[in-house]
């Protein structure tokens, strides 16, 4: 058969078949990626959106996470302190009931009580970057306002909501303890079995019984207030885990749209020596013809 | 028996037919990388024989024609071989700058729409902040813009391919008007029985022309006159006149193709302008299609849950929160354009659910939007993670077929080249044989010369001057 006697276009396209492959492999090793564009991998392109999705929305959980450990921890703490002023209070209390004190002494520990019950009020109405703590979600009013009329001295400005927070996919963590639940529960509440042991103080009658309500006040207080100690560790829980998925989905991706080194300098060194050829090839080709021999 | 006369003149047609068949051979050398060129040979025969008693003698060689090697069907696959790799290859050109709007991974859409989410998963811990909210805000207004600068860049295309329509029909009715000149030529000379070749290799080479850009069917029609017609029956060139198409603007502010008064726009089966409708019609349409429900979905749903909570405010009762995105047109078409934030207040973001400024329970109905279907049955991130997969399958589906087109058509042209190219090697040797001939030929009226001379000197042996 007649060969085609003009195979230069052919060439022609080896040639640039080899720099188009040294390009992609030359950009490949740039980049560090195998897939610079959606049709180089569509499947890896797309499922790198979701991967990037994914690996935003751990980074936004794990920034909450710290947000919602200071919280946690201011609120904490402040629980701490309470815990102290009224472990305080119960043992003026217990001083007080003892009947034996003259009464200056009495007055005296009216006096310390009424430090102690200014302290806690403060205490419930701790802010933490400007956002009180203990007022369910009212967070711009300060919890407790002194006076008001409640037998409990105080009146409670919050409401009774929590916040939740999206701290995982599908997992919701509350983050706060209304008021009306830690310092003023129906029947538990520590600012009103405050106020009257300080009224049974200064009255000097009932005071055992006062004693007593606190006491079951604040452990009512002690208990409700695990709720900080538990939520403080499931986000340290939860920060350990993210922090893992993140460096998973970071491999993964890797996986995905990384670029294997040592294939690709291979693949650049052989098109090179591909697009070498071709050019001798061309070379060769256009050097000589049967006219060049006859004389 | 012939006489010397006779020989003499059969040594005279070896002369020139040799001088020919040279002719032809420094032709194609001459012409070897002329485009579109045919190699020609001179075919000849053996004169006719005459009778002499009981003996038929030869008369010499007799030129027949100069013939063009060409194979008419190689031609015709080639024509429609170059139309299919043309509009394949204007459509991945398309469709490869279509995708640079889809490369990022850490940016454009995809990016903002799980940025926006993040925001809102900030702002939830704090809900009252307004520099979170704010941040909320601008995490809003990159999406708008992201889904504005997509839009406009697939409209900028289009607009851009509706001038490549405008160029193309020119440069059709170009060739047409030529291939119609050329062809009247070729009737004219083939009438009075003479050798139109080389004006038929420029013919075969303008309607290849013409096959890069619009699908061209040709039908030979005698005399060496042809028809030219798209595939779905529009006459281009017919009886050595040509039919120019016009491009008009349609309704859709695209340009349309016409022939006469019809519309042939959707009727472009090959050549670039049918890969360039084919991206401008189908392509861009369906991926802005996409792109305007995910927006219009998605600016829904976010207002829509914005609604159901309440704002950053003191007033009593609280204010239910209004739209953060400006409401998408009726149906989705033009949304992603139209895209924008509604609101510059950041206290507009209704993340309270009781109406107090700590709450922060309806931005889980804001966050919830992320894993809720917007388009397509689709959570926003799905829709554009499965826009960006068709638009990069489609890529590379289209840059496969390009590559095993153009494979094809080396392949074709190959052939071509094997039955029509000029080889320099095989003139070479062509030339050497032809010159040998010529000689040999020369060398027989030598001899016959000087034995007309022996037989004019009666034997004696004198030289003829």
């Amino acid at each position: 058969m007649r060969v085609n006697p003009y195979p230069m276009p052919d060439l022609l396209a080896a040639l640039s078949q080899t720099e188009a492959e040294a390009d992609q492999a030359a950009l490949q090793i740039s980049t560090g990626r195998s897939v610079n564009q959606p049709s180089d991998n569509p499947t890896a392109a797309a499922l790198e959106i979701e991967t990037n999705n994914e690996s935003t929305f751990d980074g936004g959980y794990l920034q909450d996470l710290s947000t919602i450990n200071g919280q946690l921890s201011a609120a904490s703490s402040t629980l701490s302190s309470v815990q102290t002023a009224l472990q305080q209070a119960l043992s003026l209390g217990i001083e007080g009931a003892n009947g034996t004190l003259s009464e200056s002494d009495q007055q005296a520990i009216v006096t310390d009580l009424q430090g102690i019950q200014s302290q806690v009020i403060s205490l419930a109405n701790t802010s933490y970057e400007g956002t009180y703590l203990f007022g369910g979600t009212v967070t711009g009013t300060a919890p407790y306002t002194v006076g008001g009329g409640d037998p409990s001295g105080v009146t409670y400005n919050g409401n009774d909501d929590v916040n939740q927070v999206s701290v995982g996919n599908g997992y919701q963590l509350a983050i706060n303890q209304p008021g009306s639940q830690l310092f003023s529960a129906s029947g538990n509440s520590v600012f009103l079995a405050l106020n009257n042991l300080i009224v049974a103080m200064q009255s000097n009658t009932g005071i055992g019984t006062a004693v007593n309500d606190l006491s079951a006040a604040t452990n009512y207080l002690s208990v409700q207030s695990t709720f900080y100690g538990n939520a403080l560790s499931q986000v340290q829980s939860e920060t350990t885990y993210l922090n893992a998925a993140k460096l998973q989905i970071a491999q993964q991706q890797n996986t995905l749209v990384g670029v294997d080194l040592p294939t690709a300098a291979n693949n650049l060194s052989q098109s090179q020596t591909d697009e070498q050829a071709a050019l001798e090839a061309i070379d060769k080709f256009s050097q000589n013809n049967l006219f060049d021999y006859l004389q | 028996m012939a006489g010397l006369f006779g020989t003499l003149s059969i040594a005279l047609s070896g002369l020139g037919v040799s001088q020919q068949e040279l002719a032809t051979s420094s032709n194609n050398v001459a012409n070897a990388n002329t485009p579109g060129y045919t190699r020609e040979v001179a075919e000849v025969a053996a004169g006719a024989p005459v009778t002499l008693g009981s003996f038929n003698e030869g008369t010499g060689v007799v030129l027949q024609k100069i013939e063009s090697l060409r194979d008419p069907l190689m031609e015709i696959q080639l024509n429609q071989e170059t139309q299919q790799n043309s509009s394949l290859n204007t459509q991945l050109e398309q469709l490869q700058q279509m995708q640079t709007q889809f490369s990022s991974s850490t940016s454009g859409i995809g990016a903002d729409i799980s940025n926006f989410f993040n925001s809102l998963s900030q702002l939830s811990p704090d809900p009252s902040s307004i520099e979170l909210r704010q941040a909320v805000l601008t995490a809003a207004g990159n999406l708008a813009a992201d889904f504005n600068s997509a839009a406009n860049s697939l409209g900028t295309q289009k607009s851009d391919l509706n001038l490549t329509v405008q160029q193309s029909v020119g440069a059709v009715n170009t060739l047409t008007s030529e291939i119609a000149g050329v062809d009247q030529q070729i009737s004219s000379l083939e009438n009075a029985n003479q050798d139109a070749t080389t004006l038929v290799d420029q013919q075969t080479s303008l309607i290849r022309q013409l096959s890069a850009l619009v699908d061209v069917q040709v039908v030979q029609t005698g005399q060496g006159g042809i028809e030219l017609a798209t595939s779905n029956g529009t006459t281009l060139v017919s009886g050595g006149q040509s039919f120019a198409l016009t491009t008009a603007t349609g309704t859709d502010g695209n340009t349309d193709i016409l022939a006469g008064t019809t519309d042939i726009t959707g009727t472009l089966t090959g050549g670039s302008l049918a890969g360039t409708i084919q991206i401008r019609d189908q392509e861009i349409p369906g991926v802005l299609s996409q792109l305007d429900q995910l927006a219009a979905g998605f600016s829904n749903a976010i207002n829509t849950a914005n609604g159901l909570g309440y704002i950053l405010s003191d007033s009593i009762p609280p204010t239910l929160g209004g739209n953060i995105f400006t409401t998408p047109p009726a149906g989705g078409t033009g949304a992603a354009a139209a895209m924008q934030v509604a609101i510059t207040d950041p206290t507009l973001i209704a993340a309270s659910l009781d109406g107090s400024e700590g709450s922060n329970g309806n931005l889980a109905n804001l966050s919830a939007v992320a894993t809720t279907a917007v388009a397509g049955n689709q959570t926003p991130i799905d829709a554009y993670s499965d826009l960006v997969f068709q638009v990069g399958s489609q890529t590379s589906n289209t840059s496969a077929d390009v590559d095993g087109s153009t494979q094809i058509l080396q392949q074709l042209q190959d052939e071509r080249g094997s039955i029509s190219g000029v080889s320099l090697d095989e003139e070479a040797a062509n030339v050497v044989q032809f010159q040998t001939a010529y000689q040999a030929s020369a060398r027989v009226i030598s001899t016959i010369d000087s034995m007309l001379a022996d037989a004019v000197n009666l034997g004696i042996d004198t030289a003829v001057q």
